[in-house]
């Protein structure tokens, strides 16, 4: 998948509203693979919708949004497996973890999925991101930004063409968002995938190709 | 897989797979204890008769409550030897003398009656002819018996007496004592069973004993047939059916009882059919149910494995398995169940009937796997429907 285009794209409930000031929203944007882009938000001004357009959970918009030319509306449900397996990684902002199962373990459902990437890289990501310790701990007992960690862990666990950051590091502090920032841009520069980071503030200082206001 | 295993299993309740479980085992065993049941038992009634030939019909007059004569003229029999559909006509000629006969059982107890003897010609009757003739000199009587005797006998007179029951066999084995009296002579023999009849109310005997002893101490009597046996070329024959009208005879229905009691057993098995049917259609509801509740409870959990790309099948499959597998457990252990109670209740059958044969066992077996198909099919549809509509959103 070599990119993704929104075209005149709008939720349906902003329908009504006469104005709307966005780069996004009624506009005609492509996303290319390869590039990183950041979609700077405030609340309510539909970034999660944004998200579950893209990745094929909701389809209550206006507009287009197509993948390589092709209307993501008429994919089927084994398009959609497809392609989040083998295309599109999600890192959701409410993370999507399974509290009963081990941090490890979280990881490795989605890996045995893909049989993406071998276990003791796994175990590299947790020594870099410095929750070694925790990798047999249930995730349900750890931290919110533990949990973040985990989830790009889970989310970097695929072969990609684009990764979708929903607010990757809202509850890090600045080194380990640094670090988590280095782990996911490495992991998508070695797949040339593009990277579509959200915030609505803090995010991380990377070098962006392209800023949205949504 | 393990793995999803190990999240989906959360919620599932011990309680309503149990509940489903004792239900569906007791529907299914219900079901194909019934029908195997009744495919042991239904040969019973049906029991090849063997000794006449069923292309035989047996003709009376009717009996009406204004008397008349009910035996048949000699103009009677010829006319009805000279119809299209008529082979042959046989008469059954009675004993004119009284008969008394009485069987012991092991010297236990005593069973007499009195009784008449009946013949037919004996191209009438298919059984070894060694064993159904009859000299003058000889001492002992081949007889063939009516089976409703045997039945009274085990099912009322014996049961109500705690006397044992006696099988076919048995009673072939036994030899009954048979007084002839009459002219003022009284002779003593013995009788022996040969077979029994579903098809012939009367206790039958070779043609030449009746003519024998019937010289013998009623030789003044008129032996004017009753009954007539008759041989026609097809039973269906509608010809037949107009002429027997016209002429106000009866036709012994032949296997009426037979069939009235198989039709019962048919019904009585249908009901309990039915009633299994009903317990496995409320198991599997019960099944359904706890399945909707585990996938309910479940829903998060299962919407976020089809978000990392967990495909709907895949994430079904864990509860289909669980379910196939329930099933398949519920079958064994039923058809397990059915091998035991069928095993003590065809030594009962056995005891009472002994030449019965053995009936199928497969038409229980098809139908429990049917019923284990049928019902795997629709759980695995049903949890499928589930997931879709999460994936759907629907839920």
């Amino acid at each position: 998948m070599n990119n993704i285009e929104l075209k005149q794209t709008l939720p349906e409930v902003f329908a009504s509203r006469s104005t709307i000031e966005s780069d996004i929203w009624r506009q005609d944007v492509t996303l290319e693979r390869g590039k990183l882009y950041l979609v700077e938000a405030s609340s309510g001004t539909g970034k999660s919708s944004l998200c579950s357009y893209i990745i094929g959970y909701r389809q209550d918009y206006q507009g287009l949004i197509r993948f390589d030319g092709r209307d993501a509306r008429s994919f089927g449900v084994g398009e959609w497996t497809r392609i989040r397996q083998r295309h599109l990684s999600h890192l959701f902002q409410e993370l999507r973890l399974f509290p009963e199962l081990t941090a490890m373990e979280n990881v490795e459902i989605k890996n045995r999925l893909t049989g993406f990437k071998p276990r003791k890289d796994i175990e590299q990501w947790f020594e870099v991101l410095g929750i070694a310790d925790k990798m047999n701990a249930k995730v349900g007992l750890m931290s919110f930004g533990q949990q973040q960690r985990v989830a790009l862990m889970r989310a970097l666990a695929q072969p990609f063409d684009f990764l979708l950051a929903d607010e990757p590091v809202s509850h890090l502090d600045e080194e380990n968002a640094r670090v988590m920032g280095e782990l996911m841009m490495e992991e998508a520069r070695r797949q040339g995938a593009g990277v579509i980071v959200t915030s609505i503030g803090k995010h991380f200082t990377l070098d962006y190709d392209r800023i949205f206001r949504l | 897989m393990m793995l999803v295993w190990k999240l989906l299993r959360k919620h599932i309740s011990l309680l309503q797979v149990g509940g489903f479980f004792l239900a569906n085992l007791l529907g299914m065993l219900i079901v194909l204890l019934a029908l195997q049941f009744y495919c042991d038992v239904r040969p019973v009634f049906s029991q090849d008769e063997g000794l006449i030939n069923s292309d035989y019909l047996i003709v009376s007059k009717r009996i009406t409550a204004l008397g008349g004569s009910s035996a048949f003229s000699e103009a009677e029999i010829r006319d009805l030897q000279e119809q299209r559909f008529t082979k042959s006509v046989g008469a059954f000629t009675a004993s004119q003398y009284r008969v008394s006969c009485s069987m012991g059982i092991d010297g236990v107890a005593n069973f007499g009656t009195q009784m008449y003897f009946e013949a037919v010609p004996d191209r009438f009757v298919d059984t070894q002819s060694s064993r159904w003739k009859f000299a003058e000199g000889d001492t002992q009587i081949p007889i063939i018996l009516p089976r409703s005797y045997l039945a009274i006998y085990n099912f009322g007179f014996a049961q109500s007496r705690s006397l044992p029951k006696i099988s076919e066999g048995v009673v072939s084995m036994v030899d009954m004592t048979v007084v002839l009296k009459g002219e003022g002579r009284e002779g003593r023999m013995t009788g022996k069973v040969i077979g029994f009849s579903n098809r012939l109310n009367t206790v039958l005997v070779p043609q030449s004993f009746i003519d024998w002893s019937n010289g013998e101490y009623a030789p003044d009597a008129d032996a004017a047939p009753t009954r007539l046996i008759v041989e026609v070329g097809n039973p269906t024959d509608d010809a037949i059916a107009h002429y027997i009208q016209a002429k106000g005879y009866d036709i012994d229905e032949d296997k009426l009882d037979a069939g009235k009691t198989t039709y019962f057993l048919r019904v009585v098995s249908g009901v309990v059919m039915g009633v299994g049917l009903l317990i496995s259609v409320l198991s599997f509801y019960i099944l359904m149910l706890s399945i909707y509740l585990l996938v309910q409870k479940n829903s998060a959990k299962l919407q976020n494995l089809l978000l990392i790309g967990y495909s709907p099948a895949r994430v079904s499959l864990p509860y289909q398995l669980l379910t196939v597998a329930l099933n398949a457990f519920v079958l064994l252990l039923a058809l397990g169940l059915l091998w035991l109670i069928r095993s003590y209740y065809m030594e009962m059958l056995w005891q009472l009937f002994p030449t019965m044969d053995e009936a199928a066992v497969w038409p229980a077996l098809a139908l429990g796997g049917l019923l284990f198909v049928v019902v795997s099919v629709l759980n695995v549809l049903a949890v499928r429907r589930k997931v879709m509509n999460i994936w759907n959103r629907k839920l």
